[in-house]
């Protein structure tokens, strides 16, 4: 029976079968009514399910490609193609300098975060010593604290560096915000690597150096990918911080809050809007499609969500 | 379950420190401090820029911290009336905590129960239809909070949003609405927006705990008779209490502390007090209102309460296995 329920082909050689009586025949028959039902039904899931998924990206690609996006009477499809609110926005809109700022801090992010979480996740994975539950401990604990009630504090302590409306009092509040999750998620990764390749290296004569950079490093290199991916994340699409120590120094701004000028006192320009949108989105939905197998073993593991 | 959700975590038992502790015993010094050598620099950043800020956001609370105290750095304490006048606010009972709580509450259970069912619709489909689903909600929860937020708003915009214009085409209202002036249409699209961009974290972390549910069972649950219906409820969820439990907890977190959904829409930058959710109100008031003690008192508010929902999440991960 088990049989029949997997295919249909199944389904006619069992009916077909001399000995078999009618019973079961019109069982199968019944049943193979049932699927064709649940597979339509599966087909209208699936395609309301990606209605629903798509429509806000297929939106903004819509209105960011339509030289008419907000003035009315908007289609599905962009009634005139252009590319004109992309020039705008790159050009005028400032997004090139916006763009580069982003840039320039998620990289820096990235690279000063996945130094520190390597390092103090070897600490956490590999030795046994006093404190370390309470360290992991702290570690998932701090990802859970609210960024509104961070900003205050770090507001003030960045004021009183004379580093507010600079693009280095951003990037160290960054390299804090990503550095638990990296040291959360690497710690996995460092974990999986066989102690065996290590003291094959010991027995080989190399020092703890030594085997850190040839043994270790190599082998952890996809976790740190994913681990860089997320500090990418989060510092590009971060907006609390931005908003609050960039202020008023707007040929600093990020790209998420370099959005906020094209919103005027009576309309705002949704072209632009959705064009910088795009922008800004792109690099990111690349960047999940690098990492995504690994998405939900990490995000679970303790996680932080933009 | 612990295979498919963990991040892989073997050799942590008795071999581990045997080989770590170095190549000879003779360095037994340097191999005691190794650990701290390599964790100081984190701990130094974590300490500087997390741990001591929040020491300080609640010494905040406790001071009436304004412009003033900030430029000359003179504590002015006034003990707990920050909290007395949160707690006296009849702002916080009719408007705070029903945005807070309530659409937390609301925003988690339609967060769950959609991608449930999404995870469920995707095992049951073939793998390259799995792959089309998987691939279509990886954009959803791609799109970064800030411009999904903007597409949403564009979506119902009050003039010309695709949303009004539709209603009207269909002859359903005779001119354009303001959904953002309403504090439960305002709400009702945040929740839109906070369930489209969550949901997909959960579909995908419960497929992964379906897909390990042993075949046999459910099987042998179907020939018994059991409907669909009944083979969830009883061996599913049954079975992925775990994956439940991490899921639900991580939602919950998340979806109280909604701010970028909240500020970025109209009105939700405190100019509509009816929107004021802790975060929000906590950030308008502080800077804002230059008021960063009073602020600072909403956002301790706010951490106490995240940090009790963590506490059960760090319970049940340390029933799964050990750290």
């Amino acid at each position: 029976m088990s049989v029949s329920t997997t295919n249909t082909t199944a389904d006619v050689a069992v009916s077909a079968r001399p000995e078999a009586s009618v019973t079961p025949a019109v069982r199968t028959s019944r049943r193979s009514a049932r699927k064709t039902r649940s597979a339509a039904g599966k087909a209208v899931l699936v395609v309301l399910l990606l209605a629903f998924t798509l429509f806000p990206a297929f939106w903004m690609l819509s209105s960011a490609f339509d030289s008419k996006a907000g003035t009315g009477g908007q289609q599905l499809l962009p009634r005139e193609f252009t590319l004109d609110n992309f020039a705008y926005v790159l050009t005028e809109g400032g997004f090139d300098v916006f763009l580069r700022n982003s840039a320039i801090v998620a990289l820096v992010t990235v690279l000063a975060s996945a130094v520190l979480a390597l390092l103090a996740s070897v600490a956490v994975a590999r030795f046994r010593f006093k404190f370390r539950t309470a360290m992991l401990l702290m570690i998932l604990i701090v990802q859970m604290v609210p960024l509104e009630a961070l900003v205050i504090p770090l507001f003030v302590q960045v004021r009183d560096l004379q580093l507010l409306n600079t693009l280095l009092g951003l990037m160290v509040v960054y390299v804090a915000l990503s550095l638990p999750f990296g040291i959360w998620m690497l710690r996995g990764f460092v974990a999986a690597v066989p102690v065996e390749l290590e003291e094959a290296a010991y027995l080989d004569g190399a020092s703890w150096g030594r085997m850190f950079r040839s043994v270790m490093l190599p082998l952890v290199m996809p976790g740190l990918v994913a681990t860089s991916v997320f500090s990418f994340i989060t510092a590009w699409n971060e907006f609390i911080f931005a908003m609050t120590l960039l202020g008023g120094a707007s040929e600093n701004y990020t790209v998420a809050i370099g959005l906020k000028q094209f919103f005027g006192e009576h309309s705002n320009e949704w072209g632009y809007i959705m064009a910088a949108s795009t922008i800004i989105t792109i690099p990111v939905m690349i960047f999940f499609v690098i990492v995504q197998r690994r998405l939900s073993s990490g995000l679970v593991a303790g996680a932080v969500k933009g | 379950m612990t295979n498919t959700l963990q991040a892989p975590s073997v050799a942590q038992g008795a071999p581990a420190p045997r080989a770590a502790g170095g190549p000879g015993r003779t360095k037994n010094l340097l191999t005691r401090t190794r650990p701290w050598l390599l964790l100081a620099p984190a701990l130094a950043v974590l300490a500087v820029l997390l741990l001591w800020p929040l020491v300080r956001v609640f010494l905040f609370s406790l001071q009436d911290y304004g412009l003033r105290e900030i430029v000359s750095g003179e504590p002015n304490w006034i003990g707990l009336a920050n909290f007395g006048e949160i707690f006296t606010s009849p702002e916080l009972y009719t408007v705070v905590l029903p945005n807070t709580v309530g659409f937390a509450v609301l925003a988690v259970a339609g967060t769950v129960a959609l991608g449930t069912a999404v995870a469920v619709l995707m095992a049951a489909l073939g793998p390259f239809w799995r792959t089309v689903v998987g691939s279509a909600i990886m954009i959803a929860w791609a799109m970064p909070a800030v411009t999904g937020t903007y597409v949403w708003v564009w979506i119902f915009d009050a003039d010309r949003g695709i949303f009004n214009e539709t209603l009207q085409a269909l002859g359903l209202q005779d001119e354009p609405v303001n959904w953002f002036t309403n504090r439960y249409t305002f709400y009702a699209i945040v929740l839109l927006n906070v369930i489209h961009h969550g949901f997909p974290f959960v579909a995908i972390t419960i497929l992964a705990g379906l897909l390990g549910v042993p075949k046999e069972m459910l099987e042998a649950a179907e020939m018994d008779g059991a409907g669909a219906w009944r083979r969830f409820w009883r061996i599913i969820v049954p079975n992925l209490k775990q994956v439940f439990a991490v899921v639900i907890i991580l939602s919950t977190i998340w979806d109280f502390k909604v701010f970028a959904q909240v500020y970025l829409m109209p009105g939700g930058a405190g100019s509509n007090r009816e929107a004021l959710n802790l975060g929000v109100w906590s950030y308008v008031e502080s800077f804002g209102q230059n008021r960063y003690g009073f602020g600072s008192a909403i956002a301790v508010l706010l951490t106490l309460v995240l940090l009790a929902i963590t506490v059960v999440y760090v319970r049940t991960m340390l029933k799964e296995d050990e750290l």
